[in-house]
């Protein structure tokens, strides 16, 4: 009985011999993540309209949008990121991918920083900012007509509409 | 007895009390009673076997400007949430049921500091979540209450807390937990005759930072996920699973089968990392060394599944994110048949190794008598011979589909609920098999929802620690309340019953066996009157530090 018990015990050793050692030589070897990983995103400068739409769902506020005089930056901090990819699933213009890379520390807080500069597009009567220009480019894209009155504000544009309306019911112009 | 005819008897009880129903929805039923007949209706619960889950002071002056005190009893048996709901203005005292139900205490303490809520029992007992510089009359959880505001600290105020003795302060960190806590044990040569507990170091403000207009009901499950950084996902599924039934919405059942997998993979990494910590505490670092490498692959697998080894992220209200294709379905049966076969051969060493046997065994006993008035949860409930497991007394997700035992032991010493966990670890693994075998097909979200404003819900998950209890009214395009009760939260007054007696070696294990998690928990402060040998619940919170006043 008391022999079992012991012989037992020794079971772990066994076991530790059998598996023999876990541990890898982090970080050469194989990639130690999954196919499915998700880590910091990457924004494809080229297909980002400027919407924001990833801005108002980035549950850490990691995304941010800044409003310049001519400018509109939209800013990712991967220190602030969580890296869950709801931007990516929000993005209209699929600007944003998921990429594997997780390995981010740095002694320079402006390696974390990425930024997507758009130029502002203003009003061709008042001069106010509309929004970004490359996003009036892809509302041109999918909606006719639009480039007719895209490039006013939304107060010109009503005090136009305002004015044609009149015209027809009688007013002088 | 059929759910109608158990509502039924609440009814009329209710009527007798010159109380009303308010609403019926699915298993809650919300219903409201004057103050003086809080206590009655409480005492009849708590005799029809009703455990108390949660209370909630919730500042509703913005709906019908009063101060409402939310009970929320659970029968068990029945599988009824019952919402006992009592309100006045913030001058009126409600009384206290923790002298009939005593795991009251702690919740009520909790709204009289964060929404002001007086009751009457506990005007003279020290400030319980908050600081002891916070100012008086500032209540956080109200709604004029900014929540980036910080009020200035005095720390003058500390000096007044510091004890009058000395004992053996164990924290602010525990040895090997690695979380921020605080006991104070008395101690009686090698005995142990009381313990201080003060909590609530890392209190986050959490429930206020989600009804600041920095969050949404999608973002929500985020931050949910962030309140414990073991079983995360329990929190942002009950936080989904609540805000579902408030709003009655119909969540796919490929949505619930995968969060129900994701939840039991969550639970074996829980309880292999305890039973490696246990098996540290104790001094057998073989066995730890071996069950967190049988851990490993279940990390992996989670993040091949959800696409993060913890803090998963797959949640949204209405479905989950990530899909479980075949590929993925094959990979996790075969790495769970090997985590089976490699825990099942540790574990007959480690149950047999007489080290941990001989110092588990009959060490910080947890009586039922004092399990059922404490309403402990999970595995420290089941290590004490309560059948409580909230899978099984109100199915949720996709665990109706599935057919599991609930371990129960009835020694209540760290062996049995050590051995909870151990049988746990098989069940859980079982329970994923069968939910894979059957993942029926279908889309994994709903398209979309609403979600009206001021309904009320109550969800419960069970959590590795135990069940996990939400309970929300919802607001607009945000929660106006989300209460949060995490398991360690009912488990930590345990630990005084536990403790008290015992020989000062086995407080490290002990404390460890409730395995609690302090930052989700984070409210608290407990003694016991040194004197009384008895295990009765009188002068709950009058210890040694505050028996000189």
């Amino acid at each position: 009985m008391q022999v079992d018990k012991i012989a037992k015990l020794t079971k772990i050793v066994t076991i530790g011999l059998k598996t023999g050692r876990v541990t890898i030589k982090y970080p050469f070897g194989a990639p130690l993540v999954t196919e499915s990983f998700r880590g910091a995103i990457s924004i494809d400068n080229t297909k980002c309209w400027g919407c924001g739409a990833c801005v108002l769902i980035c549950p850490p506020n990691a995304l941010s949008m800044k409003f310049e005089k001519d400018n509109i930056i939209i800013e990712y901090f991967k220190g602030r990121c969580i890296f869950c990819g709801m931007c990516a699933d929000v993005c209209p213009a699929n600007a944003i991918s998921v990429t594997k890379e997780f390995e981010l520390a740095s002694t320079d807080l402006e390696d974390l920083k990425e930024y997507v500069i758009h130029r502002t597009s203003k009003c061709s009567i008042c001069g106010k900012p509309i929004g970004p220009t490359s996003e009036l480019r892809s509302v041109i894209k999918s909606q006719p007509v639009s480039e007719e009155y895209i490039n006013l504000c939304s107060d010109c544009r009503k005090k136009l509409f305002a004015k044609a309306i009149s015209i027809r019911f009688g007013a002088s112009t | 007895m059929s759910l109608s005819s158990n509502l039924k008897a609440i009814e009329n009880k209710i009527k007798d009390l010159g109380g009303f129903i308010e609403t019926v929805s699915d298993n809650t039923v919300i219903v409201e009673i004057t103050k003086d007949n809080l206590k009655e209706f409480a005492k009849w619960l708590y005799e029809n076997n009703a455990f108390l889950k949660t209370c909630a002071g919730v500042d509703e002056r913005e709906i019908n400007s009063r101060f409402t005190l939310y009970h929320i009893f659970g029968l068990d048996e029945m599988g009824i949430d019952v919402v006992v709901k009592v309100s006045g203005s913030d001058k009126d005292y409600t009384p206290t049921i923790s002298d009939i139900v005593p795991a009251a205490e702690w919740c009520e303490l909790e709204a009289r500091d964060m929404v002001g809520i007086r009751i009457s029992g506990h005007e003279d007992k020290p400030k319980f979540i908050l600081p002891q510089d916070w100012p008086e009359n500032v209540y956080p959880l109200r709604k004029d209450f900014s929540y980036d505001y910080r009020p200035q600290s005095e720390f003058s105020k500390f000096d007044e807390e510091l004890p009058k003795e000395v004992g053996l302060p164990i924290g602010p960190y525990h040895p090997i937990l690695h979380e921020p806590e605080y006991f104070e044990l008395y101690v009686e040569g090698e005995k142990v005759v009381d313990v201080f507990y003060r909590g609530f170091h890392v209190h986050r403000g959490i429930e206020k930072l989600a009804e600041s207009p920095r969050f949404t009901y999608k973002t929500i499950p985020f931050l949910a996920e962030r309140i414990c950084g073991i079983c995360g996902f329990v929190h942002s599924s009950c936080y989904v699973l609540t805000v579902e039934k408030a709003a009655k919405i119909e969540v796919p059942e490929r949505a619930q089968f995968i969060r129900s997998i994701v939840l039991e993979i969550e639970r074996i990494h829980s309880h292999l990392l305890w039973l490696g910590i246990a098996a540290h505490i104790l001094g057998y670092d073989a066995g730890f060394m071996q069950l967190w490498r049988i851990r490993e692959p279940v990390m992996v697998l989670a993040e091949l599944l959800t696409g993060s080894r913890k803090t998963y992220g797959i949640n949204i209200v209405g479905g989950v994110r990530r899909d479980i294709d075949e590929s993925k379905k094959r990979k996790a049966l075969e790495i769970l048949r090997n985590v089976r076969d490699e825990f099942k051969k540790v574990v007959d060493v480690l149950v047999s190794v007489p080290e941990i046997v001989k110092r588990a065994s009959g060490t910080g006993v947890l009586p039922k008598e004092d399990a059922r008035k404490l309403s402990v949860v999970g595995p420290v409930a089941r290590g004490s011979g309560l059948e409580r497991d909230v899978r099984k007394n109100y199915p949720y997700f996709a665990y109706r589909y599935t057919s599991f035992k609930v371990p129960v032991y009835s020694e209540g010493d760290n062996l049995a609920r050590t051995l909870v966990r151990i049988d746990e670890v098989f069940e859980s693994i079982s329970i994923v098999e069968q939910l894979l075998d059957a993942l029926p097909k279908g889309p994994i979200a709903v398209e979309s929802y609403e979600i009206p404003p001021f309904r009320k819900a109550v969800g419960a998950v069970e959590a590795p620690r135990g069940e996990d209890v939400h309970f929300i009214i919802t607001g607009l395009g945000r929660p106006y309340r989300w209460r949060v009760r995490a398991p360690t939260y009912q488990n930590l007054p345990a630990l005084k019953v536990m403790l008290r007696g015992a020989p000062l070696a086995d407080a490290f294990l002990t404390i460890a066996s409730i395995d609690p998690c302090f930052s989700c928990t984070d409210r608290a402060i407990v003694i016991h009157d040194i004197k009384s040998g008895s295990r009765k619940f009188v002068n709950l919170f009058y210890g040694r530090r505050y028996a000189g006043r």
